[in-house]
């Protein structure tokens, strides 16, 4: 980076390709570039091992590649991730709490790359996919229990003359989750990364004795790298919690 | 902060985000998912197989043992009872012989009695006899009287 740039221009939109469709502005951005190389890698990484696999019996052709065992392994997290927090039900909304774990947690990943973008420091984006986990599980809920779903707003076992208090607030509650969701991945990533480019510049502006913030740069990565995957970890685990209440209410 | 100041580039982003997104999820739930989730089953398959062939295994051999060792104890027994048997049936013989020998013993012993007595008896009949004709011809020397006359 250059002298005197701003630690915020990492996160500045650039068009790559203009594009206009009736009338609005969908540019092919440096935002989308990271998307698109993000779906790609996930695409490639989990379906290219599988698809030499044959149906066959022999032992031999059960040794799972290198690449499938690392395929295997994502598989499986998600799989227990969901049948712990929703249980058997939960099978069914596998595919959509993989594909936001995957596409978060690559998309943190990728952004830790120099001269990347994270697209996920983007409050627009965080929020489209909070607001449509939410809207999701808000629309399965009242599909699973009817109006029966606003009970879930009544905490069970309180006294009568409680409920006027608490009742609102389990309203605010229930509609900050695509708030909180959406802005703790968007805080954590722009802290971080802002943060990294900040003792960035302290490496230039203070000469030799830049090796000091060099050296806290280094462990920060790691901690960054550690952040997001936890911020994918945190957004998927709090799906399933949504889809676990909107399926059992309490 | 470009994230909130750069308002122009929010469609494009919400729509890209929807492209990716939307790719992502499709091809993920409809070719890439259930291929892992085969792969997985086939081998869980496989190995689920395996183990309860394995169980069947275990099985036949516990009962072959046990067969073993049904026979093996039949055996024994067998072999144990033909023994006793052996024994018993040496000891009967054995026994038989002995009292045979015994009772050929005592039946000698008794015959030879009864010969010896026969023979004394014969002896001394034939001792009488001769005594009788001795003195019959001693006496009808002596007293001249025929023999035939005497009667002692």
């Amino acid at each position: 980076m250059a002298k005197g740039e701003s630690p915020l221009k990492q996160f500045e939109i650039q068009p790559i390709v203009d594009i206009n469709f009736l009338g609005f502005d969908i540019s092919f951005t440096n935002s989308a570039l990271w998307m698109t190389i993000t779906t790609a890698f996930i695409l490639i990484f989990f379906t290219v091992p599988f698809l030499k696999a044959k149906k066959t019996n022999s032992v031999s052709d059960l040794y799972p590649t290198r690449m499938q065992v690392a395929a295997e392994l994502g598989f499986n997290f998600i799989n227990s991730l969901l049948a712990d927090t929703v249980g058997k039900e939960g099978k069914k909304y596998f595919p959509l709490v993989f594909t936001l774990f995957m596409f978060i947690l690559f998309g943190n990943l990728f952004g830790m790359i120099p001269y990347s973008f994270t697209f996920t420091s983007h409050i627009i984006v965080t929020l489209a996919l909070a607001m449509g986990v939410f809207i999701f599980v808000t629309v399965l809920g009242f599909v699973k229990h009817g109006v029966k779903f606003f009970s879930f707003f009544v905490i069970p076992g309180l006294p009568v003359y409680m409920l006027p208090l608490l009742i609102p607030i389990e309203i605010i509650s229930y509609l900050s989750r695509p708030i909180s969701l959406s802005v703790r991945l968007f805080a954590n990533m722009l802290a971080g990364h802002t943060l990294l480019k900040v003792f960035a510049g302290f490496v230039s502006a203070l000469g030799f004795f830049g090796i000091l913030p060099l050296v806290f740069i280094i462990a920060l990565t790691g901690l960054e790298i550690l952040i997001a995957f936890l911020q994918a970890y945190v957004f998927a685990i709090l799906t399933c919690l949504y889809i676990n209440d909107a399926l059992h209410l309490h | 902060m470009p994230q909130l100041e750069q308002v122009e580039f929010f469609i494009s982003q919400l729509f890209w985000l929807g492209v990716f997104f939307v790719i992502l999820f499709t091809v993920l739930t409809y070719i890439t998912l259930p291929k892992i989730r085969a792969f997985l089953n086939q081998r869980d398959d496989f190995v689920k197989s395996h183990i309860s062939k394995q169980d069947e295994l275990i099985k036949k051999a516990e009962s072959i043992i046990e067969n073993y060792e049904a026979k093996l104890t039949e055996a024994k027994n067998q072999a144990s009872q033909i023994i006793n048997d052996a024994k018993d049936k040496a000891l009967k013989e054995s026994e038989d012989l002995i009292k045979a020998t015994e009772e050929k013993i005592q039946h000698e012993i008794k015959q030879t009695e009864e010969r010896v007595a026969k023979e004394k008896d014969t002896a001394i009949s034939e001792l009488n006899d001769q005594l009788k004709d001795s003195a019959t011809n001693f006496l009808s020397k002596v007293t001249n009287i025929e023999k035939g006359n005497i009667n002692l």
